[in-house]
């Protein structure tokens, strides 16, 4: 067989009891591009980690043409020719390509070891040129754009001889015009007879890249498949363990009068930058609106300015025909429901109990939770409201004293939306509503979000997911350079279109 | 929960552990020491009742540290606050005189109202000009150490006593006995039962619990931050005053030069002991007292000098911490490691 690397029942258990992979077999093959996909917390990562020797495993074997192999370190790993690019870019900025590139292998000359810049540079073009990278091996790296820092990471790789390549959800992080290219050269380095392990869940992406695909759930192995003889509805079920839709399930309905409302609204940094340029726009009742725009092209300052983190330098925002504008958190908490996007930063203490977490906003808003004159937590009330939530919104959980941090990532989202839905205002904003979660978790989600619609609730949504913002999203803004410059009607749009505006602000002809 | 229990009580045992090798390696008889120590300190009515009293400043700071800490505000100004209201408890009961049932509880209140008082200016500092309470509170300490020092040796020093001190408060300002037990102990178990349901129970104490823990989340829920700030170093200011203003009444009944003296810290480094528990702080809080009360009783008997217990007390804070953080990592392992065993045996 050309079985190049296989693993046998690998076993890897988090302390203190998360079985991240679970008696997982499986072969790869020398060239050939293999994907590993499965839903977050499906062990996909965990297994290119055992097998890049970042953490240790517990018990299994893994051999290299057919011999058995154990590496500690990643360097033992990438000796043997086995190299891995993380989901997070880890380049030093301030150095040029190549001196990234170089670094911690740096050709040297004379007795003293001094760095041979330029055969160095010659090396690293001599890469760039056979890979066909087009790469400024001389350019500063936080002068170029993610996709080519992406492209230095694997390059990285390729200077040390690396003929394995596992990549870690590299599209993450890509616009949908950069993917293509970053596949094309995937699929020229196979065809130089290297391996690529592509880490997704992407579905579309791993179809149309892979060779063979692995689906994993739950730590397990469910199949390994060639990707001619699949697709992505059977994936799909694979994955989840059950059948999932992909069209969305909006119906149409009426908008009501305005609820949200940002009138000019401006956030200058001290040196005069604009973050956000005299933004205006509404969202009616009954109208879920999206905003898409590549990260920092001012969604942030527009999530600070509604929640009252910071104050807009000019312009308002109001709610019910009310201004935001001099309110306190507490008063803007009445009106503005909100999810944030990194829910141990700003959603949710991880430390406090489920029940701790699923009260807070209400412990201030509602009568029922004050006892003796609101000096006092009506922790029975609370406790009842916790059942509440975790009974509506179905959270998995062993108790409601358990740490918040005890809970997956879905059943976090899960306990912070029921929270912030319950809060019954009449405006909803969701920074990132569903990153991070797996499909079963987005379904459910979106489904809430569709619900608030039909509630007659205005919801505002900030995603960088544009297929999400396709299924839920009734108009779509896109944000570029801290303006608005795209309002879109869902129906009469496309992805490539949101995404010309994202990268470039306008359609150019 | 029993997790806590079994790391902490190791922690003890190892730390006593490393307390008779430093000792046997110094030449004196750990067993002997240690019988010794346990003698004077629980061995009977008096010993007892003597541990009992000198736990209730460390227990109190220690209070005080681990509220502040579990909230947020980085209160390191016990030791200023200790003394600010052993200060204001002295004068109010130098020229004040009224019946023991309302002079006692008048001269807690001044007690808690000098403590405030010092934390509230650390307080203020930060909220005007957004300066660090941690390094605010322990410059005042410094402060508070020296103007104490004046006050007792300039207006309001007792010019019959040789060394700088006040004249003697009221007497209906001291705290009474109850058979062997001087009653400061009761209101030393009053404020921990009303701090514990203060800090678990009240709003208040929730909203500080969740700002300790991620005050950008606790913000964002619409809790008040700064004013649950200044709640903060109030309260813990006045646990502190508290503890000093009980100094003077159920002791000396006046305040001597070096009144304060390491009360504060240990508390702090009890605190630490306790991860920030109230009822841990309690615990640890005896705990140490035994080890100091008994220290002194000890040095009578044995040759071994009483600052092994000041030793004892540093391995006691290093070891319980590292055990905690590692007993939480062999836990966890342990657990991991039972779980892949489990799955092998399955496969095979």
């Amino acid at each position: 067989m050309n079985d190049f690397i296989s693993l046998e029942r690998i076993v890897k258990v988090y302390p203190p009891s998360v079985l991240a992979v679970d008696s997982v077999s499986v072969e790869f093959r020398k060239g050939e591009i293999h994907s590993i996909v499965g839903e977050n917390g499906a062990g996909k990562s965990t297994l290119m980690k055992l097998l890049y020797g970042l953490i240790p495993f517990d018990s299994g074997t893994v051999k290299m043409n057919g011999a058995p192999v154990r590496f500690h370190t990643p360097g033992d790993a990438i000796a043997r020719g086995i190299g891995m690019v993380h989901q997070e870019i880890e380049l030093i900025p301030q150095y040029a390509v190549w001196e990234n590139v170089v670094l911690g292998a740096e050709p040297v000359r004379g007795p003293a070891g001094t760095l041979d810049t330029k055969r160095a540079i010659e090396l690293v073009r001599q890469k760039i040129d056979e890979f066909q990278f087009n790469l400024d091996p001389l350019a500063q790296v936080d002068r170029i754009s993610v996709a080519a820092r992406q492209k230095v990471e694997i390059l990285k790789l390729l200077y040390r001889n690396v003929s394995v390549l596992i990549l870690d959800e590299p599209t993450a992080v890509l616009t949908p015009q950069e993917i293509p290219q970053l596949f094309a050269e995937l699929k020229r380095l196979r065809d130089k007879g290297n391996t690529i392990l592509f880490i997704s869940h992407r579905l579309d992406e791993v179809l149309e890249l892979s060779d063979r695909i692995t689906v994993m759930r739950k730590g397990k192995k469910i199949a390994t498949v060639a990707a001619s003889e699949t697709d992505k509805e059977a994936l799909a079920q694979m994955m989840v363990g059950r059948q999932v839709i992909f069209t969305s399930k909006r119906t149409p309905h009426a908008r009501g009068a305005s609820v949200f409302e940002a009138k000019n609204l401006s956030v200058a940094r001290r040196d005069g930058l604009k973050k956000l340029d005299d933004v205006s726009f509404e969202v009616r009742a009954g109208e879920i609106v999206g905003i898409a725009g590549v990260e920092g092209n001012g969604q942030f300052e527009l999530v600070n300015s509604i929640m009252g983190l910071a104050a807009p330098s000019a312009g308002t925002v109001a709610v019910g025909g009310r201004s935001l504008s001099g309110l306190s958190i507490l008063e803007r908490r009445k009106l503005v429901s909100f999810v944030p996007q990194d829910r141990g930063k700003m959603g949710a203490s991880l430390a406090a109990s489920i029940l701790d977490n699923a009260i807070m906003t209400h412990h201030r808003l509602e009568a029922r939770f004050a006892a003796w004159r609101g000096l006092v937590l009506n922790y029975k009330h609370a406790r009842e409201f916790a059942d509440t939530l975790a009974k509506r919104f179905s959270v998995q959980m062993a108790s409601r004293q358990n740490q918040f941090r005890s809970l997956s990532g879905g059943n976090q989202q899960k306990v912070i939306l029921g929270r912030e839905l319950l809060l019954s205002t009449p405006f909803f904003l969701m920074d990132q509503p569903t990153r991070g979660l797996d499909v079963g978790s987005i379904e459910y989600v979106h489904g809430e979000i569709l619900a608030m619609r039909e509630a007659d609730r205005a919801v505002l949504v900030i995603s960088a997911d544009l297929e999400e913002l396709f299924l839920i999203a009734d108009r779509i803004l896109v944000m570029h350079r801290g303006q608005i410059v795209a309002d879109l009607k869902t129906e009469k749009t496309t992805i490539e279109e949101v995404g010309r505006y994202m990268l470039e602000g306008r359609v150019s002809a | 929960m029993t997790r806590k229990i079994v790391s902490g009580l190791l922690g003890v045992v190892i730390a006593l552990a490393v307390g008779a090798l430093i000792m046997f390696f110094q030449g004196y008889e750990p067993f002997a020491t240690y019988a010794a120590l346990a003698q004077f300190s629980l061995g009977g009515m008096a010993p007892l009742t003597t541990t009992l009293k000198n736990a209730v400043p460390l227990v109190l700071t220690g209070l005080s540290a681990a509220i502040a800490f579990a909230s947020g505000p980085v209160n390191l100004g016990q030791p200023g606050q200790l003394v600010f209201g052993a200060l204001a408890a002295t004068l109010g009961g130098l020229y004040i005189n009224l019946p023991p049932a309302l002079e006692i509880p008048l001269l807690m209140v001044f007690a808690i109202l000098g403590g405030a008082l010092w934390s509230g200016l650390a307080g203020l500092l930060r909220q005007a000009f957004d300066m660090s309470e941690f390094i605010v509170t322990l410059m005042l300490n410094m402060i508070a150490d020296f103007f104490t020092a004046w006050a007792i040796a300039y207006p309001f020093m007792d010019h019959k006593a040789f060394s700088p001190m006040t004249p003697r408060i009221a007497q209906s300002g001291w705290i009474p006995d109850l058979g062997p037990l001087n009653s400061s102990v009761l209101v030393l178990i009053a404020a921990v039962a009303i701090m514990w349901f203060v800090f678990q129970r009240w709003r208040a104490g929730y909203e500080w619990r969740i700002t300790g823990q991620n005050s950008l989340f606790a913000r964002l829920g619409g809790c008040d931050v700064r004013s649950n700030f200044m709640a903060v170093m109030l309260v813990t200011g006045a646990l502190a005053g508290l503890a000093g203003g009980l100094v003077v009444m159920g002791g000396p009944h006046r305040f001597i030069k070096g009144l304060g003296a390491n009360y504060a810290w240990d508390g702090i480094m009890i605190a630490i002991m306790a991860n920030n528990g109230l009822i841990e702080t309690l615990i640890y809080g005896l705990f140490v007292a035994a080890i100091q009360t008994g220290a002194l009783g000890m040095e009578l008997i044995t040759n071994v000098p009483s600052e092994i217990a000041q030793v004892l007390q540093a391995v006691l804070v290093l070891v319980i911490v590292a055990t905690r953080e590692y007993a939480a990592l062999i836990f966890d392992r342990l657990a991991a490691r039972r779980q892949a065993s489990v799955r092998k045996e399955r496969a095979a």
